[in-house]
């Protein structure tokens, strides 16, 4: 293990892997800073640049481009109250009174350690926990990993909230049924390509994740007519003060970091959840446990309540690096998005990742670490000049954005079919976001949807297609197990609170 | 209006038709007797996409939550004229994104853009589209090796071929 966090380091430390990380946590940050944009658009908008990388190095740059695009949407949150990013919303409850109290820069200062710190203590979770579970996994047969994509899915569902579980559920198939448009893996038929040659090859992962989140993302913003109001501009041409901190604040803050990581990591884990319930989690606990009379304090510029959600959505992001590193399976629509990154660098994630391409697995854990720092060092100090670039008037930014999505796709593949299905996906996209139905579970269903036919084809063929791989392997029916309680519970739920409401009603 | 009846209503719609196809996809001789063919798995989701969306709707009448119903005042502010034309000018430049060359479509694409969302200053509409598409121009073929259609013009003009 030494020897593979060794390589790690020499290839994360590598002058030109520094660059990348650096300028993917510019990157990202400037992008995450921009409500409606989040991580998965910032991501898919990098992608097209990293097919010519080595895969460490376009890794390495996407991880910066996460962690960029979190920090980048606290941005937003404390000095205008937008966030750009799901994660960053419990920022903004605290940061933002913070700001208008005039101490934007100590929010800022704040929200960037509490970041720092929590990506740090999970990264050290990471390199302690990604081994062993890889390891673990090294066990796993078609069964499990069918079972365990089922789990992943469902979860993502049940994590949708209140009322939302069937709407995740239908966009989770929607993603299912578009994987499988094209020629089948294992027969070589075609599939829903309704005689066009273009539909041939399947549709594009990085066309459907650029169309249903940066094209319709920038769509929505351009529908709903937003624009930055006059109180955002002034918030933007204020002083953001001082970024220090006294020691009585660093006191305070210390102990709700430590808390507010582990829980951030270990949440993060879990498929289906991510930085954004996270946040809220932590947000949640350090209320609860507050005094009654620092709760007092919560919502109106409270340091533990920015400190929370800061520190558990970036250790949630670390956090979910886990299930997709050592078992192939995305806990998130960002991690997905990853996934199909690196499967198309020719790189199957999962167990034989760490055995296979140490380097790989290590420099980006590492790697992790070193753009955190790279946030503190460098992103901190720029923030008064990145968040001058919020001024940029929509009207220029939004077509250049458009601009960005489509060639980044046609030149991939040089085709201007795919163009064409972009906007179609996207306007389709804009009509399910106005009805919200999310968009994160049809990404992992799209990305999830070849391997999980393919792992139960194998199963089946294993067990000659009988259905008792589902429950004659321990392992499986204990995956499955947790999937059905994950399944039925909502529905349960769902239906009986209707019928209390319904009687109330009466 | 119910916002998750709509959706549903275009998910029943979907999945129907994504069923009925399922049928038309093309088993090779020898499969028809194995457990897991083509057909499978479109088969089993299309009706999974139908149930859920059944249920939906079915819930959709039992319960309706406040933030179900679509806020019409919000619908009505929203400008869907820009957004028609601005997805009007994405087919446009993957329509001309070949014959006319990356660069000129390009130009064309952000000034329609720019000007769609009510850019008045002309200088910086041209700076901009002009100074992008150039700058990316030069990027992708002098520093990235990347090829790019000259297009057309620059065929009839300068005899360059594409």
């Amino acid at each position: 293990m030494m020897d593979g966090i060794w390589l790690g380091i020499t290839t994360a430390l590598s002058g030109y892997n520094i660059f990348m990380v650096a300028i993917g946590a510019f990157a990202g940050t400037f992008i995450g800073m921009l409500p409606g944009l989040g991580p998965i658009s910032a991501i898919a908008l990098m992608i097209p640049i990293t097919y010519g990388m080595d895969p460490s190095s376009a890794l390495i740059l996407i991880a910066g481009v996460y962690y960029g695009a979190i920090f980048g949407g606290s941005t937003s949150s404390i000095l205008i109250n937008a966030p750009g990013v799901a994660g960053t919303v419990a920022t903004s409850f605290d940061g933002y009174p913070m700001a208008r109290q005039g101490h934007a820069g100590k929010a800022l200062a704040i929200a960037a350690y509490s970041s720092f710190s929590g990506g740090t203590i999970a990264a050290i979770f990471l390199l302690v926990a990604a081994p062993v579970l890889a390891k673990v996994s090294l066990s796993f047969q078609s069964s499990d990993y069918f079972a365990l994509m089922v789990l992943g899915l469902t979860a993502v569902a049940a994590f949708a909230g209140k009322g939302k579980f069937l709407k995740a559920a239908i966009m989770t198939l929607f993603g299912l049924m578009l994987a499988t448009v094209g020629t089948d893996a294992d027969s070589g038929v075609s599939r829903y390509t309704f005689g066009d040659m273009n539909l041939i090859d399947g549709i594009s992962f990085l066309l459907l994740a650029m169309a249903s989140f940066a094209l319709s993302e920038a769509l929505i913003n351009i529908i709903e007519n937003k624009k930055i109001t006059k109180e955002e501009k002034a918030a933007l041409k204020k002083e953001i003060g001082s970024l220090k901190l006294t020691r009585a604040e660093v006191k305070t803050i210390i102990p709700v970091i430590g808390r507010s990581s582990v829980l951030g990591f270990f949440v993060g884990v879990l498929p289906g959840a991510g930085a954004t319930i996270a946040s809220f989690l932590a947000y949640g606990m350090e209320r609860s446990i507050a005094s009654t009379k620092e709760k007092l304090k919560f919502g109106k510029g409270s340091l533990r309540g920015l400190a929370a959600p800061e520190s558990a959505n970036n250790a949630a992001c670390s956090g979910s690096f886990v299930p997709l590193l050592t078992l192939g399976i995305p806990g998130s629509g960002t991690t997905a998005v990853i996934l199909g990154a690196l499967i198309s660098y020719g790189i199957q994630p999962g167990p034989t990742l760490y055995s296979d391409h140490p380097a790989l697995f290590w420099s980006v854990i590492i790697s992790m670490y070193i753009g955190n720092i790279i946030l503190l060092v460098l992103n901190l100090p720029l923030i008064p000049y990145i968040a001058k670039l919020l001024e940029t008037p929509r009207q220029i930014l939004l077509p250049l954005v458009i601009f960005f999505s489509l060639i980044g796709v046609y030149l991939v593949t040089f085709n201007t079919f795919d163009i064409y299905m972009m906007v179609l996906f996207s306007v389709v996209a804009v009509f399910l976001r106005i009805v919200d139905y999310p968009m994160a579970p049809m990404i992992l269903g799209f990305i999830l949807g070849g391997m999980m036919e393919n792992n139960l084809r194998r199963a089946l063929t294993i067990s000659d297609g009988s259905l008792s791989f589902l429950w004659e392997r321990t392992m499986t029916a204990s995956i499955l197990a947790i999937t059905i309680v994950m399944l039925v519970w909502p529905l349960i739920s769902q239906l009986f609170f209707a019928k209390i409401a319904a009687s109330e009603d009466k | 209006m119910v916002k998750s009846r709509i959706g549903a209503t275009f998910f029943l719609i979907f999945s129907a038709f994504y069923f009925y196809k399922s049928f038309d996809i093309h088993l090779l001789k020898g499969t028809y007797y194995e457990t897991m063919t083509a057909q499978t798995f479109p088969y089993y989701l299309g009706i999974l996409g139908i149930l859920v969306s059944v249920l939906i709707l079915i819930f959709s009448f039992i319960k309706i939550d406040k933030d179900d119903f679509m806020d019409m005042k919000k619908l009505r502010t929203y400008d869907f004229k820009k957004g028609l034309y601005l997805v009007l000018a994405m087919i446009f430049y993957g329509y001309t994104i070949r014959s006319l060359g990356f660069v000129i479509s390009t130009i064309i694409f952000l000034i329609f853009g720019f000007r769609i969302l009510e850019e008045k200053n002309w200088k910086i509409i041209l700076l901009t589209s002009f100074g992008v598409s150039i700058v990316f121009w030069l990027l992708l073929t002098q520093l990235l090796g990347i090829y790019v259609e000259n297009g057309v013009i620059f065929e009839y003009f300068l005899g360059v071929q594409s």
